[in-house]
């Protein structure tokens, strides 16, 4: 005869389920209001951007020379932010990593969010959107064929597949959750739930299967996100272009996209986790184990720039040497300062167990990560072009007021729908942290670091 | 069926509900549906399940992905001669990229057809003997059997550790 289920300490299923389903009742006022305001900076974004398609694309600081600048620094700066995403989701899956099931959720939500946002920049870059579909690699009868030898129609295929393998990963760990949410669930969100759950019983049957195809989908994911920053990082290596041709593109890219992701990661989950009183579901083992994560792709940013200035300098070519010279002292000098600041200095201060458990350090850092990132992209994609083999193509890229606000736009945009999927959808996992229920009572007892307390 | 009726009983742990699995099944009686709230490999192993054919759609989406992207790139290639810089015609390194990328776009839609196929899914009316609460926090096991046998079934639950038993006409 099986024994009496045993009395635990630490929370139960039952309190996860009422964790979690307390963040989707219904929102308050200040909710609103911010995601009234997100969606503010967009239609001021949306504004410019129809002024842009207006005008044309002389209202913004593009010019021979810099012709990506702002636009496409924002394409790169939100896929990598989408890539932390995918390596909480699905590569730490496959490792088993047992302080991503509080977080990988969110990780997840992001990076669909992330590639949408991303998705939008190469449209208002090309100027005529209306034309954007010619991007879209298919036989035509207009001598457009698409060149299978260009970085730039690896992109289409990478990131249109990378968004459709994000979302399909994203709605199949959903489904067993909003059919918990649906069992309780009244009214419109009850039939919402129920359209999104597919039907979901949690049978032997169903859960054999699903299983296996989340087991798959992360081995397929895995590889894939790799190899989509790689892509990402090819439309600039395969180029001649002082600043861009280098070898280690790929591997700097998809290091510099988890660094800048996870940070992202943290910047939304410490504010989350602090309004919603969520503390015993992402516990400060969970937020640390984030951080070391920063710690160890910001070293090895640091590493990258180390070495990708070590190779202009051993490669003694002029032109290298004189981009570079430039890109440190020249008028937007600055810009790579910031960076070394905010990606190699800040980061050290996570190597302090105490500041990687104190949040609003931890958030304060993130934040500087987030800005070093955005302006790394900027001067590798923006910078690297002021200067090249042909003089009369020097220029000096100042970015017009269109480019800033469809950039900060963008950040609302980002936000504004992450915090409404936040509010209605399950943002954090029931099934996974169900299934590490034994870790996450050890992280709420704080067995992992008991002389921190 | 008539003279058949589900009887359903419902555990607070997966141990509970995987001894109950076993103890059916030395009895020679097959649970006819378990319903849990996390995946569990002990309740698949106790049932006696397999891998799941998913595989073998992944895998079949996944060549097709690459079969397509190598046609793709090649067919339009030789259709449409584009000269770039003198580069050849059918460039194979780039077009691995193609490829790549489709083994992974049709082996993941592979993926999800493959369980949603497999799972009867969607499924429209709530399957006998289903509660709210094996969605949440409590593991359900369903047999369907002659209603001679209902007693038999009932106590063998009990006994594994249900902390209720219902049961309802199959």
């Amino acid at each position: 005869m099986a024994a009496a289920a045993k009395p635990v300490s630490g929370p139960t299923y039952a309190d996860i389920d009422r964790g979690v389903r307390k963040i989707m009742e219904a929102p308050g006022l200040a909710y609103w209001a911010w995601v009234g305001f997100c969606f503010t900076l967009v239609a001021i974004a949306a504004a410019l951007w129809t002024r842009q398609i207006y005008e044309g694309l002389g209202v913004t600081g593009l010019r021979q020379g810099p012709m990506w600048a702002m636009y496409i620094t924002n394409f790169v700066f939100w896929v990598g932010i989408a890539h932390s995403g995918t390596l909480i989701s699905a590569i730490l899956y496959l490792f088993r990593t047992r302080w991503r099931t509080a977080v990988y959720r969110v990780a997840e939500t992001m990076t669909l969010f992330a590639v949408l946002t991303a998705g939008l920049f190469p449209i208002i870059h090309v100027g005529r959107p209306w034309y954007a579909y010619w991007l879209l690699p298919y036989p035509n009868e207009r001598s457009l064929q698409p060149d299978f030898r260009s970085p730039l129609v690896w992109d289409a295929f990478a990131v249109s597949t990378y968004l459709t393998i994000s979302a399909l990963f994203l709605i199949m760990g959903l489904i067993p959750d909003v059919a918990n949410a649906r069992d309780v669930a009244k009214g419109w969100r009850k039939v919402l739930y129920s359209i999104v759950s597919l039907g979901w019983q949690g049978t032997d049957t169903q859960w054999q299967h699903w299983s296996m195809a989340y087991l798959l989908l992360a081995g397929l994911a895995t590889p894939l996100v790799l190899s989509v920053h790689s892509v990402v990082s090819w439309d600039f290596a395969m180029a001649q272009l002082p600043g861009w041709h280098s070898t280690i593109f790929a591997p700097y890219f998809v290091a510099g996209a988890i660094f800048s992701g996870v940070a992202m990661v943290l910047t939304l989950v410490i504010p989350m986790r602090k309004i919603m009183h969520l503390e015993d579901l992402i516990t400060d083992w969970h937020l640390d184990s984030l951080a070391k994560v920063i710690l160890l792709t910001g070293l090895i940013v640091t590493y990258s720039y180390g070495i990708e200035s070590f190779m202009v300098w051993y490669s003694k070519d002029p032109i290298e040497m004189m981009t570079f010279h430039e890109r440190y002292f020249g008028y937007h000098g600055w810009v790579f300062w910031v960076c070394i600041f905010c990606n190699c200095i800040v980061p050290l201060a996570l190597f302090s167990p105490r500041i990687r458990r104190n949040t609003v350090l931890l958030f304060i850092i993130t934040i500087f990560v987030n800005i070093g990132m955005w302006f790394e992209r900027f001067m590798i994609v923006a910078v690297s072009q002021e200067n090249n083999f042909n003089p009369s193509q020097w220029a000096i890229y100042h970015p017009s007021i269109t480019e800033i606000m469809i950039t900060v736009g963008s950040f609302g945009w980002f936000l504004g729908l992450f915090s409404l999927f936040a509010r209605f959808m399950p943002i954090i996992s029931m099934t996974e942290l169900k299934e590490g229920i034994h870790w996450l009572r050890e992280a709420v007892r704080d067995d992992y670091y008991p002389g921190l307390k | 069926m008539s003279g058949e009726i589900d009887v359903i009983g419902s555990f607070a742990t997966e141990e509970m509900c995987v001894h109950a699995i076993e103890e059916l099944k030395d009895a020679r009686i097959k649970p006819t549906r378990v319903f849990a709230p996390i995946p569990s490999e002990h309740i698949n192993h106790a049932l006696g399940y397999g891998r799941s054919p998913v595989r073998a759609l992944v895998l079949t989406g996944g060549i097709t992905g690459i079969l397509t992207g190598f046609a793709v790139t090649i067919g339009t290639s030789m259709e449409w001669w584009l000269n770039a810089g003198g580069k050849p015609i059918v460039s194979l390194p780039p077009f691995i990229i193609i490829a790549f990328e489709l083994m992974i776009l049709f082996g993941g839609t592979s993926a999800v057809l493959g369980f949603l196929l497999n799972s009867r899914m969607p499924q429209l009316d709530p399957l006998p003997g289903y509660s709210e609460r094996f969605s949440s926090d409590r593991f359900g096991v369903l047999v369907r059997c002659a209603e001679s046998e209902k007693d038999r079934v009932e106590g063998i639950l009990k006994e594994a550790g249900a902390e209720t038993v219902a049961h309802q006409a199959a």
